[in-house]
């Protein structure tokens, strides 16, 4: 009798012990189970392309790299690419300075408008102001046609102003985010000790803003060489280093080149973001004086007002004329050429069946990663153990990195046992999953800053498990963010194109592929059909995050994060 | 004083009048500042004070009215050509320059040659007692350092007139007392017209040559600390600048030659000293009875002129003071007992004594 009773209590401690264990261990198993999936769907791939870039039929080699320092084009590609982030990031700052001055030291009258419209670009794929080149002035472009030009479009120009329009509410955002955080007393003061417009200018304004520029230039370095699309639409015979990955994989099946190129591509990447984290140590200026505030208007002298606001306005009418040109061709079999207006590129099957396709993949893409961006969010905050740092900067870094890399990583890693994903939806979602994990992580990260970690204990200490404490505490409060990194996902995703445009079968197109296809062919029509559909999804993902962030109090940075 | 008032004064404001947008925040203004003297805005937050400094320091525009400094209409001079020179409450400072850099800002500025600008900012730098700290970078400085440098470099032009708008308010208590005395000795020292805003009536009142206390975008009084103390204008400025005990009541007559009058109260009549000209026989009055100017005693006996009896209900002993409350009938009244030296019998007396003094300031009723 007193054996039983004495094994029976035994039995239950021990399964509590276990009960124990995994409650207190439950965030560590947790880490490791998404650490596994970080390592499997995002180091393993890239990991795939630096092998795949050494190792030749016979083992470890360099010959690829000899090859590629050695041969003219591949000095010449890379050579563009680096002139062409150069270029951008120049132009991109000054317009996103001076629309960023206007919009918030300028007179009222302008700073919502030109906030808005510097923003538009963000609810349009990049590739959009490559399209809407064509309609203007390829070689049936309106403008060319109108006035018998005979110039070329695709090339390093045309590229370059795509780019520089894509880039432009990047820019913006970042640089008005670093004026806005200026106390503005600083720029007062020195208006008062006697400074003119321009003084306050050279001698207060950008000195401190220097760092927040910096960091703006470097993003927008990196963001404009890794873009795909513009440079492989507009390209024409000017070798960029994105398209050219995609040639050599799609066009010569040459992994091993392709990889080499994307190993290349990535590299200044990585410098430029060791730099920035040298050059940006403890450099905060901006951040003396705290919350943001709108400063009053000043009475800005002609003399940098008259610039400004000419700048900001042609960069403003731009960016609206790319879109009003891209929704009429929308109309028109070829705008300009055919004059009757038709609903045919709307109806176009193909192109319906790829938005289609495009909006499972990004649903389940955003499903999944806004799963994993709350538990990775919460594993990060919460979490006590060691490489906490390390599972945060890997999910973030899917970002940085640009697209074409991950999309070659997927085709080594995965289009081979263990784990052959090729050819089906998963393998277009679980891409865009990884890559766009970073701005799920980061609103959950910013909401779990917001409530403090006694509400948890408080919950715990009522007696409530892990598990229980998680579910009923944790998720309610993090629901928003998950919400938003659900629709970010999702929007990001149904038009992202540079990683998924080597993972399309023939079989399933997506819709930022048909673009592509349909803009590099010629069928300018379908291709503005394609892209207004894609835009008015985005919009109304817009709007619903807006409405949440609102709602919820999520932070601006969430909508900023998203948009970059 | 008298030499002053012949002065031109240094600043004038001439019905001031700000809308943002249909919104009006200052609501007809009209100010003279004298030459060296110190003028606070004060009042509650959101009644304008810090709109009207921006207002005179050229950073907001105005909507109607003048602002003439020394004469001369700077209406539509933007901040960088009026001779005025702003110290902000977040003190401003430049970041990335040094101490001597910043204060040596507005010279380099306006050109001053080299040796000039280095010699004025030693002197600045001595005058703020800050000499050692020119190489300095702002933010090894402590918030006291800071306040100084912000000060040393609003001085260095040799402006007019210095706004300082809520300059101590980022300090703590004790260094706020050190540095209002400060503030107020160079002030002095150097004769310069300073506009200053608080929202503290007590700072307000230990700095200030005048007050002007501000509400809803309108001045409701200007006058000396001693005035607005002692006299305020209305219900409104009495409690802002000070616990009050009012006291609902009616003047029963007037004796022009005793210059006394008596005021009929729910609480019974008390005779006050007749100072203001305006009061009538009838007028319904409110007494302004401060809570250091009842005397507190501890018999309840007799039946003396201005004597109430009421019951003392809470006595806490502070050190210098002990403030009561003691219930006169139905009403509540704070006392404040100064240098409470008998304490020990206050702490269990139930009835106590409360004299109103005889010049207490009496509030004309609107009828």
């Amino acid at each position: 009798m007193a054996t039983a009773e004495l094994s029976v209590k035994l039995q239950s401690s021990s399964g509590s012990r276990v009960k124990d264990f995994l409650n207190a261990n439950m965030i560590n198993i947790l880490a490791v189970f998404l650490f596994l999936l970080l390592a499997f769907f995002l180091l393993y791939p890239i990991i795939a392309v630096l092998i795949k870039s050494f190792r030749g039929p016979s083992g470890f080699t360099l010959e690829y790299y000899r090859s590629f320092f050695s041969k003219n084009y591949y000095y010449q590609s890379l050579y563009n690419t680096l002139l062409l982030g150069a270029i951008n990031t120049i132009v991109c700052l000054v317009i996103g300075f001076c629309l960023a001055y206007i919009t918030t030291r300028g007179p009222w009258i302008l700073r919502k408008p030109l906030k808005i419209i510097s923003l538009v670009p963000l609810i349009a794929p990049p590739y959009l102001f490559a399209l809407s080149l064509i309609i203007l002035f390829g070689r049936n472009g309106l403008v060319t046609r109108m006035f018998d030009l005979h110039w070329e479009l695709y090339g390093f120009g045309g590229v370059v102003i795509s780019q520089t329009l894509a880039f432009i509410p990047l820019a913006f955002i970042m640089i008005e985010s670093t004026l806005m955080s200026l106390n503005p007393n600083l720029e007062e003061s020195a208006y008062d000790m006697g400074a003119s417009e321009a003084t306050i200018l050279r001698t207060i304004t950008i000195p401190l803003m220097a760092p927040g520029l910096l960091k703006a230039a470097l993003l927008i370095f990196v963001m404009t060489i890794a873009e795909f699309g513009n440079a492989a639409i507009l390209g024409g015979r000017t070798p960029f280093l994105a398209p050219d990955t995609y040639t050599m994989i799609t066009g010569e099946s040459d992994f091993n080149m392709g990889s080499v190129l994307s190993v290349i591509l990535i590299a200044p990447c990585i410098i430029i973001f060791l730099i920035h984290n040298y050059l940006l140590e403890g450099k905060k200026f901006t951040t003396i004086g705290g919350k943001p505030v709108a400063s009053e208007p000043r009475k800005i002298t002609p003399l940098i007002k008259v610039p400004f606001v000419i700048i900001t306005t042609a960069a403003a009418g731009a960016i609206l004329v790319c879109f009003a040109v891209v929704v009429a061709a929308s109309f028109y079999k070829i705008l300009g050429v055919t004059h009757k207006a038709v609903l045919s590129n709307y109806l176009d099957f193909t192109s319906n069946q790829a938005i289609y396709n495009s909006i499972r993949v990004s649903l389940v893409a955003a499903v999944i990663g806004a799963v994993i961006g709350v538990l990775l969010a919460y594993v990060i905050v919460r979490g006590k153990f060691f490489g906490r740092t390390f599972i945060e900067m890997v999910s973030l870094s899917g970002f940085a990195l640009p697209g074409t890399v991950l999309g070659i990583g997927y085709l080594l890693a995965f289009s081979a046992p263990p784990l052959k994903l090729t050819g089906g939806i998963m393998i277009l979602a679980l891409n865009c999953v990884f890559r766009f994990l970073a701005v799920g992580v980061e609103a959950g990260i910013s909401k779990l800053h917001q409530i403090h970690i006694e509400i948890e204990e408080a919950s715990s200490d009522l007696g409530a498990s892990f598990l229980t404490t998680f579910y009923r505490i944790v998720l309610p409060i993090m629901f928003p963010a998950f919400i938003a990194g659900f629709i970010y996902t999702f929007m990001t995703a149904i038009v992202s194109l540079s990683a998924v445009v080597f993972l399309v079968s023939p079989g399933f197109q997506l819709a930022a592929v048909t673009i592509f296809d349909a803009a590099v062919y010629g069928e300018i029509g379908v291709a503005s059909a394609t892209t207004v559909k894609l835009v008015f999804i985005v919009m109304i993902c817009m709007m619903i995050l807006n409405y949440i962030t609102k709602k919820t109090r999520l932070g601006s940075g969430m909508i900023k994060s998203a948009a970059v | 004083m008298d030499m002053n008032a012949t002065e031109k004064p240094m600043l004038i404001l001439k019905d001031i009048h700000k809308f943002y947008g249909k919104n009006e925040v200052i609501k007809g203004v009209s100010l003279e500042v004298r030459r060296g003297e110190l003028v606070t805005f004060v009042g509650p937050s959101g009644c304008g004070k810090t709109t009207l400094l921006r207002l005179i320091g050229g950073f907001t525009d105005i909507s109607s009215g003048d602002i003439i400094l020394d004469g001369q209409r700077i209406n539509d001079l933007p901040p960088n050509l009026r001779d005025t020179r702003i110290c902000f409450q977040n003190y401003a400072l430049f970041p990335h320059m040094t101490v001597a850099e910043n204060v040596g800002y507005g010279l380099k500025i306006n050109k001053w040659p080299k040796d000039k600008i280095n010699a004025r900012v030693k002197e600045l730098l001595e005058m703020v007692e800050l000499e050692a700290f020119g190489d300095r970078m702002i933010d090894k400085l402590s918030g006291g350092q800071q306040q100084r440098v912000a000060f040393a470099r609003a001085l260095s032009l040799e402006p007019k007139v210095l706004l300082l708008d809520e300059p101590l308010s980022n300090l703590d208590a004790n260094l706020r007392l050190v540095m209002r005395e400060e503030i107020r000795k160079l002030q002095e020292r150097l004769h310069i017209t300073t506009v200053f805003v608080t929202h503290d009536q007590f700072e307000a009142m230990a700095i200030s040559d005048r007050l002007v206390v501000m509400k809803d975008g309108l001045i409701e009084q200007v006058g000396t600390p001693i005035e607005i103390y002692e006299r305020p204008a209305n219900e409104f400025i009495a409690a802002f600048v000070g616990y009050v005990n009012f006291m609902d009541g009616r003047i029963a007559s007037i004796d022009e030659k005793t210059r006394t009058m008596v005021v009929d109260t729910q609480y019974g009549k008390f005779e006050i000293n007749l100072e203001q000209e305006d009061i009538r026989n009838g007028d319904e009055v409110l007494m302004v009875v401060r809570p250091e100017s009842v005397s507190l005693s501890l018999d309840c006996g007799g039946n003396r002129q201005n004597v109430l009896c009421g019951t003392l209900k809470t006595y806490m002993y502070a050190g210098s003071l002990a403030k009561c409350t003691v219930m006169v009938g139905d009403k509540k009244m704070i006392i404040d007992q100064y240098n409470p030296r008998d304490a020990v019998h206050f702490k269990h007396a139930e009835k106590v004594e409360v004299e109103i003094p005889r010049s207490v300031h009496l509030l004309k009723k609107k009828k």
